[in-house]
């Protein structure tokens, strides 16, 4: 397919591709200004295309304070601890459930199907109410570990939803094999199912995390005290302050999504590969 | 299944094609006689009672002069007086005229004075000349319930019990009359098409009815090209089958069509028979005027006000209407459009068609709904067919017939250790919080409640309510958002089931229409783009291909709330970055932008598209690399165009593997949060936001109960939308199967 290209082809594909870079990359070129601007407080007034003195005092300022007195990797370890754990836990507890769903078809499996899509519908600031009471009866309201449960319950139903379909993509006769081998369901699921499956797994795993990692509104309802605050909610949290200032809320955006993105890099690199090999491994 | 579904439909279909009047067995037959005889019946009957009660409205006193003045003419044999009447001249004056002779017989009483268009109702009108003409009125709807049911009772039972149909046909209004002789043109159409014997009779009773249709109120003539647009779509790619059966009429016929209608529309405008060029003009230009006068813009509309106005019943009136369906009405009307289209295709794109025109169209009044809602009826009863009764006559036939397949339990017991983990957590942790918020539902649970209602008194309530031990609480609760009545008790009180009622009987049209415009619209833009992107970058051999991805993984990365507050940075009028550009045409660009509703719509896309589309290019990468690389080098062999290669290979192998991920960026916009909490916007009278937006806005203000009932509300709107939607994108995977 690659050796009929024509240049003018190239070009036109490139182009495109600038385009939609440009529509990404300017809210971000946006962001890296002001945070490199230096600063002042609230937004600035004039429009650069790169600050007069560009400066990263802020990051500095942001990375040993970022909320509060709290250092900025205190947050991200409370915002790691509550999303990993939630994309963790929904993965884990959900792919069993997931495999059943794909493999089994069971009396109800059609019922429960459709409640577990009712389940995913919910908008996260819903059920903020019945948790608040559930978790204030279990005692883990303004934990941490009661703010992961919040957000397992909310990227759960979710991940089972989409790991179902993973599973389903797994060819039958795959696990069959592994079964004339003499293979225990359990062997066939762990040592087949899953490693083929993995790649849409981990994208499950990254959206729950996604979610847990962005969302602040629960978060202000649940935590309590100063020392729990994750990032997202340090970063509506700067938005509020008297001495607001766009370029500390840049910073703290910009070094916020660093994790996502080397999180990406290593899935690109990972998944995005293997998936391809998965898939024409089974042709 | 799939095999026994096809059986099903093909003997329903089979049953449907049969159910044509003329041909039916004795007691069917009789069956449909009584059924029209009832609809029409309890559509006259729901039209006197809102002829009583309504009261009087815009206009009203406006038509009714006019008919005064009218019969006066006729009365003296003034032919000339009638020629030459010129107030409100903008519209025709054949349903005037027919609410003059209405009155013919009665006593004169004063005559109402011409007022400004303006002008608020008046407080009273004579009176036998009122109720004749609104009992006028009512006859005319009733007949146009009638017509339908000869077609369809379902659906003229439908349009029998819509509130808007029945505000505008019980009241002095123009669209009595020309709703009715539209469908009559529609109607008359249809069987011309049916049956070829008579076929150019009918195609003349419909010319007929078109010119009187534009006679009475010109809007209405639209279907006029509705019928036009079949006539040239059967034209030019009829259909393969059924074909033989059907009658199209030649070039000669609707030339002749036209013609007659014409004739018809000049015979019946009395006003035109003098000078008949230059008064159409004048008549036809006012309305173009007044689309951008003061008063129509002043309203504010947003485009897409006319759904708004369909997504609940009449808001003005309570008490006048017996039924308030509307808004499912307008649900069933969604999911039948397939099978209107199947089957009544110039039906289907009557509603398309003129729903488009009234989508463009500068004004926004509600009675222009009656343009639509006839075809809308039966839309929305094909759509209970395809959504209710044929599901449980297959279920009635699995149900006699085996239930489950024979080694189903064996499956359950293989299956139920893998269940349990994520069964228990979910049931505890998702499963039990939304029978908490149908519990809330029930109550007034609100933060002066709040320790009462943690401690266990919503379940207390619910209980009580339950075992009759309490009477339901008489309150409104949406009340409560007035500062000024807020409630006072610390204690949980069961309300029963108003709040639940008023919810889903259409109390939140504005929000609902919103969320889901803004969901279909968003999602699609995100699918396109993130295919088109995906596809870009497919090819072996792209340049920069790993720089490219990460770059457009980037907006995925940054919280959706951190993006939408760069973007209104980006966009804000006066102190935005493309605002504060000297010499740029932003400023006032972004100004006007920001003060109209549409492009303020465009504006938040923007922001919405830049966030969501990278999961969706995720998704359709890994969908790319699945699909083998034989395809396509079948399908250049057989010389398909590129286009061709995407639209028979490309999209129907990557449309299921695209499904989930355009389902979960669906759900996603349909509660989306962050981009409206960033990006809020400052109407009077409109409200941008999801439900889920507005559950937490601030001036919601803790009513816990309000705010679950709304999500008990979005999720039952969620469920029938993806139900549908599975229904759609399954239907279209199967034709790919089966090619």
């Amino acid at each position: 397919m690659s050796g009929r290209k024509k240049p003018w082809e190239k070009i036109a594909r490139q182009s495109g591709l600038l385009l939609v870079g440009l529509f990404v990359l300017l809210p971000i070129w946006g962001l890296v200004y002001l945070a490199f601007e230096g600063g002042t407080i609230g937004w600035p007034s004039t429009f650069r295309l790169w600050p007069e003195v560009p400066t990263p005092r802020v990051f500095s300022q942001v990375w040993a304070q970022a909320s509060q007195s709290l250092p900025f990797l205190a947050l991200l370890k409370n915002s790691l601890f509550v999303s990993g754990g939630a994309a963790l836990s929904s993965v884990g507890l959900g792919a069993s459930m997931a495999y059943a769903f794909a493999r089994y078809r069971f009396p109800g499996r059609q019922q429960g199907l459709f409640a577990l899509l009712v389940g995913a519908l919910l908008p996260p600031v819903a059920s903020m109410t019945p948790l608040y009471v559930l978790l204030t009866i279990l005692e883990l309201r303004t934990t941490l570990l009661g703010l992961t449960i919040v957000y397992t319950a909310f990227a759960m139903p979710f991940c089972v939803w989409n790991m179902r379909s993973a599973f389903q993509a797994v060819p039958k006769d795959l696990e069959e094999a592994a079964f004339l081998d003499g293979a225990s369901a359990l062997e066939a699921f762990w040592r087949i199912s899953l490693p083929i499956a993995m790649p849409s797994i981990a994208v499950a795993a990254l959206i729950a995390f996604l979610i847990a990692y962005s969302e602040f509104a629960m978060g202000w309802l649940f935590v309590e005290k100063s020392a729990d605050v994750t990032l997202a909610m340090a970063v509506s949290g700067a938005l509020g302050i008297s001495t607001f200032s766009g370029s500390l809320l840049s910073a703290l955006a910009i070094l916020m999504s660093l994790p996502v993105v080397l999180l990406f890099l290593l899935l690109q690199r990972y998944l995005l590969d293997r998936l391809m090999f998965a898939s024409v491994g089974n042709e | 299944m799939a095999l026994k579904d096809k059986a099903i439909r093909l003997r329903i279909d089979r049953f449907e094609k049969g159910s044509n009047y003329s041909s039916l067995k004795p007691s069917r037959a009789l069956l449909f006689i009584l059924s029209v005889i009832v609809v029409t019946a309890v559509a006259f009957g729901l039209r006197l009672r809102a002829v009583d009660r309504l009261p009087i409205d815009y206009d009203e006193d406006d038509y009714l002069g006019a008919a005064q003045r009218y019969a006066l003419a006729i009365k003296s044999g003034d032919m000339r007086g009638i020629i030459e009447y010129e107030f409100n001249y903008e519209h025709p004056p054949l349903t005037k005229l027919v609410y003059g002779l209405s009155i013919l017989g009665q006593p004169d009483a004063p005559l109402i004075p011409e007022r400004l268009p303006t002008a608020p109702p008046a407080s009273d009108l004579p009176r036998p000349h009122f109720e004749y003409a609104r009992l006028t009125s009512a006859i005319l709807g009733s007949l146009e319930v009638f017509s339908l049911a000869l077609l369809n009772p379902l659906s003229a039972l439908l349009l029998g019990i819509h509130t808007w149909q029945i505000k505008y046909t019980s009241q002095i209004m123009l669209e009595p009359l020309p709703a009715l002789t539209s469908l009559l043109v529609v109607l008359c159409y249809h069987r011309a098409r049916q049956n070829e014997k008579r076929a150019a009779l009918w195609l003349a009773l419909s010319a007929l009815a078109l010119g009187i249709t534009a006679a009475s109120k010109y809007v209405y003539a639209i279907v006029g090209v509705v019928i036009l647009v079949d006539w040239l779509w059967e034209q030019f790619c009829p259909r393969r089958e059924n074909h033989a059966k059907r009658s199209l009429p030649a070039w000669g016929q609707i030339i002749a069509w036209g013609l007659l209608a014409v004739a018809v529309f000049w015979a019946f405008d009395p006003r035109l028979w003098i000078d008949p060029l230059i008064r159409l003009r004048e008549s036809l230009f006012f309305h173009g005027g007044y689309a951008r006068s003061e008063q129509v813009v002043r309203a504010g509309f947003p485009a897409w006000q006319q759904l708004v106005w369909l997504a609940g019943p009449v808001p003005w009136h309570p008490g006048v209407f017996l039924a308030t369906l509307d808004l499912y009405i307008l649900l069933f009307a969604i999911v039948g459009f397939k099978r209107l289209w199947r089957r009544y295709r110039v039906f289907a794109l009557w509603l398309a068609i003129t729903g488009l025109f009234l989508l463009i169209w500068p004004t926004k009044w509600p009675q222009y709904l009656l343009t639509i809602t006839a075809p809308l009826c039966l839309s929305a009863a094909e759509g209970v067919r395809s959504a209710i009764f044929e599901p449980l006559r297959r279920k009635a036939r699995v149900v006699s017939g085996e239930f489950f397949p024979r080694n189903s339990w064996r499956e359950l017991r293989r299956a139920w250790l893998w269940l349990l983990p994520g069964a228990v957590v979910l049931m505890l942790i998702a499963f039990y919080p939304m029978i908490y918020q149908a519990a809330m539902a029930l109550t007034d649970f609100n933060t002066i409640s709040i320790r009462d209602g943690i401690a266990g008194g919503v379940w207390r309530e619910v209980w009580r309510g339950a075992t009759g031990q309490a009477e339901p609480l008489d309150v409104n609760m949406w009340e409560y958002f007035d500062r000024f009545r807020r409630p006072t008790s610390t204690d949980v009180h069961y309300i029963g089931w108003r709040l639940i009622a008023s919810l889903f009987s259409g109390g939140l049209p504005d929000l609902l229409v919103f969320d889901i415009l803004w969901t279909a619209l968003s999602v699609t833009i995100q699918a396109g783009l993130g295919v088109a992107v995906a596809m870009l970058l497919h090819p072996e051999g792209v340049r920069l291909k790993r720089f490219w991805r990460t770059v457009f993984i980037l907006p995925w990365a940054i919280p959706e709330f951190v993006g939408a507050l760069i973007w209104r940075r980006l966009l804000e009028p006066e102190k935005g970055w493309l605002a504060v550009i000297e010499n740029s045409p932003f400023d006032a660009l972004l100004a006007k932008f920001w003060h109209d509703p549409d492009t303020t719509l465009l504006l938040l896309l923007v922001a919405a598209t830049w966030y969501g589309f990278p999961f969706i290019m995720l998704a359709a990468t890994a969908g790319l690399k699945l699909i083998p690389g034989e395809v396509y080098e079948a399908a250049a062999i057989d010389g398909a165009s590129r286009w061709m290669q995407f639209r028979h290979v490309t999209w129907p192998l990557l449309w299921p593997l695209l499904m989930p991920a355009v389902l979960i960026r669906a759900i996603f916009a349909f509660n989306q949060f962050y981009l409206f909490y960033a990006m809020q916007t400052n109407f009077p009278t409109l409200t941008f936001a999801t439900l889920s937006y507005y559950v937490f806005s601030p001036t919601f203000g803790g009513q816990f109960a309000i705010s679950a009932a709304i999500n008990l509300f979005t999720v039952v709107v969620l469920v029938i939308l993806i139900w549908w939607f599975n229904r759609i994108s399954r239907a279209a995977e199967g034709v790919t199967y089966v090619g």
